[in-house]
């Protein structure tokens, strides 16, 4: 089974040119963050409430990127809140996507193709050899998004960081994402990551537009 | 640390929970739930002595929810009071769950 990190991170690749989209910018290293956390928690590695976070199981993983994080989480007990465990994560400005797309390629998913524009300028592109785990991917977030079903918790997660990253409109028409606004944002509201990565994104949105009257 | 009973009442199962709704104790929850779901057409999740709900606790009754709409089962949630309730409130449960202040019976 994919991790969450992974499972976004397939859902970003443009199927026809295998180029990675990522329409919210630096908003999406916050929700990869999210993502991240959202595997160790169904991973039962750590809890939350509707502020703090905390570890429940210190057995190290198959999954090397849960074990670093873990390992950070226990040398830091001072940051308790999950806004500030997912602006820590960010800092760390790991390559999160860079380890996902590794993985997803040694998983036979994906295939990296290296390429040069200009001669000069290096250009990688990730074409879908199995297209199977990302039609998997869509068809849940369908479901989840436009009937009015419980969802999986998976794929309750899967929604809110895909809306964080801005890539449900890969997987459902404008006018689809309009009529079903309201149930996405009830998806996105069940869990505290996903809420606290929307404020991390919207403290972010917030300093980046005052950042040109910094300036002046 | 957690408690749970079953009593009949007037048609209803009610799932009397006592105690932490958290990652220790969530897949308990969950069975109990479940398991109570599958054997009655009406199951009623008492919360009026569980004092601390966690994400992992909250997710463990959303899949009863899921699972209750999956077998076209009553399910209600009862009685959240205090911490809890803010908790419930704050993640729009009552979006997807049916919450109600009393026992339905």
């Amino acid at each position: 089974m994919l991790s969450m990190l992974e499972e976004v991170v397939l859902l970003a690749v443009d199927e026809k040119t295998g180029h990675l989209e990522s329409p919210r910018g630096f908003g999406v290293a916050y929700a990869l963050a999210g993502a991240v956390f959202f595997d160790l928690a169904l991973a039962r590695k750590i809890d939350t409430d509707t502020d703090e976070i905390r570890i429940v199981d210190t057995n190290p993983s198959a999954n090397a990127i849960w074990n670093r994080v873990l390992d950070e989480m226990r040398r830091r007990p001072e940051i308790r809140t999950v806004r500030d465990w997912i602006e820590a994560l960010f800092r760390r400005n790991d390559d999160l996507e860079g380890e996902a797309l590794a993985s997803l390629i040694a998983q036979g998913i994906l295939r990296l193709e290296k390429s040069k524009r200009l001669w000069i300028i290096d250009v990688e592109r990730f074409p879908i050899v199995n297209d199977r785990p990302r039609k998997h991917v869509k068809a849940r977030l369908a479901q989840a998004i436009l009937t009015n079903e419980i969802p999986d918790t998976r794929d309750i997660m899967l929604v809110s960081i895909a809306e964080a990253c801005g890539l449900l409109p890969y997987v459902l028409s404008e006018p689809q994402l309009e009529a079903r606004r309201e149930r996405i944002q009830v998806l996105c509201n069940l869990e505290t990551i996903s809420r606290k990565v929307a404020d991390a994104i919207g403290g972010l949105d917030a300093t980046l537009r005052q950042a040109p009257l910094r300036l002046s | 640390m957690i408690q749970i009973a079953e009593q009949i009442r007037s048609g209803w199962c009610v799932v009397e929970i006592r105690g932490r709704a958290d990652a220790e104790t969530a897949e308990e929850l969950e069975r109990a739930l479940r398991s109570a779901i599958g054997q009655h057409p009406k199951v009623a999740a008492d919360f009026v002595a569980v004092d601390y709900i966690s994400s992992a606790g909250l997710r463990a009754v959303l899949q009863a929810g899921r699972a209750a709409q999956e077998r076209q089962a009553e399910f209600t949630v009862c009685r959240v009071r205090g911490p809890v309730k803010k908790v419930f409130e704050v993640s729009g449960m009552h979006h997807v769950l049916r919450i109600e202040e009393d026992l339905p019976c």
